[in-house]
């Protein structure tokens, strides 16, 4: 039964902190926590981090890291914004918008293997790089663009009305099962595992490492992209200084959901719930009414806490 | 373990309980106000009018800004979450006269009023729009200088920032207003924007001042390029001999006004914005008609009438209001 426990552990846990974070300002009472109205508002205020997670948490289980995620998505919405602007229809602007997201972890991955450079410094380079063309891009502006079909997926209006949630939430939830389904039952998501594992060792397995990581970089960089496209939806402007600082609440999300820095280890629903959980840490605190700082002083400590549990399981085992 | 938790529990419990706000069980109306950012003076002032009409009025003030500053998707955020507490009304300054347009929109149709701040959204769903007229102010400027310089003389304008709807109406303001009413003072130069930081207003002022050298007037229309005109004027020893006007206080701007380096400020008045907001949106909960653009005023501030009692509170306001 323990034994059991012990197993299970890792999977609840990040469930745990979700729950644990509900009781809390659930017991504290600020009104409407509870209501389906602020479900639904949250949803739509994870997805940004949530779809950024997803592709983070195939980076972390690599053993690598990606801090240029923000930036890109930034550099994404401003792509978008003017793809439509300049007459192209909705579907156009989308798939550039996600292209650009890919195209920049390409970039992240050729870098990272070709050059031998550990990943922290290139992506921190390509932080730099994609923030600085969003804004040449942009002019230095917000880029204005014609209403499409792209606003109504972060609307917490949907049409019809038994979506319930927006489009752009069921997008997330969508892409999660098919990246959780990945990672779990292909070649690409084992060899994933087995480069963060021992990176040496998957190589004399025959994993041919170079190719994995570069395809894990451009997923990474690919689900950026879309989160910027629904950055651009939310914002309904191109705007070159989003997400400033967002790729640290990605990679939180990823590690309050169970992933390890070091590699070899990360799930995808435990980045899901971690993205929920610091959306509703931050949708409490202002619900009760709590000064900013209060609530990053809170994900801090949750942050440090979730990686300390883990540790305190790895001593156990 | 499970013990721990508990301990971990209660712990967070008793902080978050301690800076809760106070819930509105007395009744009272609760009005949300949402200004762009919380630490530049220029909001904090709009707080205390705000706060200040709220006690008037018996109305519970609640204030909260985006946990980033000029972070247009944080400011979403925080009126979502005020959608969610059910506040009685939104008073907001909106980052972005486009991207807060679906948050405002929720709003209304979750059934609580807005009343529109400081910079304009291009929505007419608001209740009102508060603010400066930002072309009277650029107009007062225009007639001091042709005061100044008794109708005369060669005059340079250094801009804001493109896109930036506020500045670019004073402006315009200041340009029609010179040459309509000044047609013997010639505009040398009014093509070169500062950019959004000091360090770049400073940079631009320069260049203007090595190809404008012996220019007679000079007007900037915000703070950071008024700021880094001044310090160009003062390299360059020029500090003091063309009449400068200037748009919006600072500490240093104020120093300089008093030293003769700066000829005049024109001054809006945030305080009145926070109180005539908050009082709109009263007026509508009640049911009493509101106009649909509510000017709060600007005047121009000299040296010889800045230390007046009005002046001074425009150019200080107080606070004090905002002290626990």
């Amino acid at each position: 039964m323990k034994e059991r426990l012990r197993k299970l552990l890792p999977i609840l846990g990040p469930f745990l902190g979700l729950a644990f974070v509900l009781a809390l300002f659930t017991a504290i009472g600020p009104e409407g926590f509870l209501s389906s109205y602020n479900f639904r508002t949250v949803a739509t205020q994870t997805v940004i981090v949530g779809l950024g997670a997803l592709g983070m948490t195939y980076v972390i289980i690599s053993g690598g890291i990606d801090l240029s995620v923000g930036s890109v998505i930034a550099l994404a919405s401003v792509i978008t914004a003017l793809v439509l602007d300049a007459g192209h229809d909705a579907l156009t602007a989308c798939v550039a918008g996600v292209g650009t997201g890919l195209a920049c972890g390409l970039v992240n991955g050729l870098l990272i293997t070709q050059l031998g450079i550990v990943p922290f410094i290139v992506t921190l380079g390509m932080l730099g790089i994609a923030r600085g063309l969003a804004k040449y891009l942009a002019d230095e502006q917000k880029v204005d663009a014609p209403t499409s079909w792209i606003t109504d997926l972060m609307t917490k209006a949907p049409e019809p009305a038994w979506l319930f949630f927006a489009p752009g939430v069921w997008l997330l939830f969508a892409l999660a099962a098919v990246l959780a389904l990945v990672l779990r039952s292909t070649v690409f998501g084992t060899h994933t595992f087995a480069v963060g594992s021992n990176e040496a060792t998957a190589e004399l397995c025959g994993v041919r490492v170079t190719r994995v990581k570069v395809a894990i970089y451009a997923l990474c960089g690919a689900c950026a992209g879309l989160a910027g496209v629904m950055q651009f939806g939310r914002l309904t402007v191109g705007d070159p200084t989003t997400a400033m600082g967002k790729e640290l609440d990605i990679i939180a999300a990823v590690v309050i959901g169970g992933g390890s820095l070091a590699g070899g280890e990360g799930r995808i629903l435990g980045s899901l719930v971690g993205a929920f959980l610091m959306s509703y840490l931050a949708n409490g605190c202002n619900l009760i009414g709590a000064p900013t700082f209060i609530q990053e002083i809170l994900i801090g400590c949750i942050i440090i806490a979730a990686v300390a549990l883990d540790r305190l399981r790895h001593a156990a085992r | 373990m499970s013990n721990r938790l508990l301990v971990l529990f209660v712990l967070a419990f008793g902080l978050l309980c301690a800076c809760r706000e106070g819930k509105a069980q007395d009744g009272r109306r609760r009005i949300a106000v949402i200004p762009k950012g919380t630490t530049h003076e220029f909001w904090k002032s709009i707080h205390a009018g705000a706060e200040s009409a709220g006690r008037q009025l018996d109305v519970e003030v609640l204030w909260k800004g985006p946990l980033r500053e000029d972070d247009r998707d944080e400011q979403i955020k925080v009126v979502e979450d005020f959608i969610t507490r059910r506040v009685d009304g939104i008073v907001l300054a909106p980052l972005d006269d486009a991207a807060l347009i679906p948050c405002v929109r929720d709003a209304v149709r979750e059934g609580i009023p807005v009343v529109i701040v400081d910079s304009d959204l291009s929505w007419d769903g608001r209740v009102s729009f508060v603010a400066t007229d930002n072309f009277v102010g650029g107009a007062l400027a225009a007639r001091k200088l042709g005061e100044l310089l008794e109708g005369a003389g060669r005059v340079l304008v250094m801009r804001y920032l493109e896109g930036s709807a506020s500045t670019m109406k004073r402006e315009e303001g200041f340009l029609t207003t010179l040459t309509d009413e000044f047609g013997q003072i010639e505009v040398v130069s009014s093509n070169q924007y500062s950019g959004a930081t000091t360090e770049g207003a400073y940079r631009t002022a320069e260049n203007l001042l090595i190809q404008f050298a012996d220019v007679d007037g000079i007007f900037c229309s915000n703070e950071s390029a008024t700021f880094g005109m001044l310090r160009a004027l003062q390299d360059a020893g020029l500090a003091g001999q063309p009449r400068f006007i200037g748009f919006d206080p600072s500490q240093k701007l104020v120093e300089a006004l008093r030293a003769g380096e700066l000829d005049a400020l024109v001054i809006q008045d945030p305080v009145a914005m926070g109180d005539l907001g908050i009082r709109a949106m009263v007026d509508h909960l009640e049911g009493r008609p509101v106009e649909a653009r509510i000017d709060t005023g600007v005047v121009v501030i000299t040296k010889d009438d800045m230390d007046e009692p009005r002046q001074r509170a425009l150019l200080d306001p107080d606070l004090s209001i905002l002290e626990r």
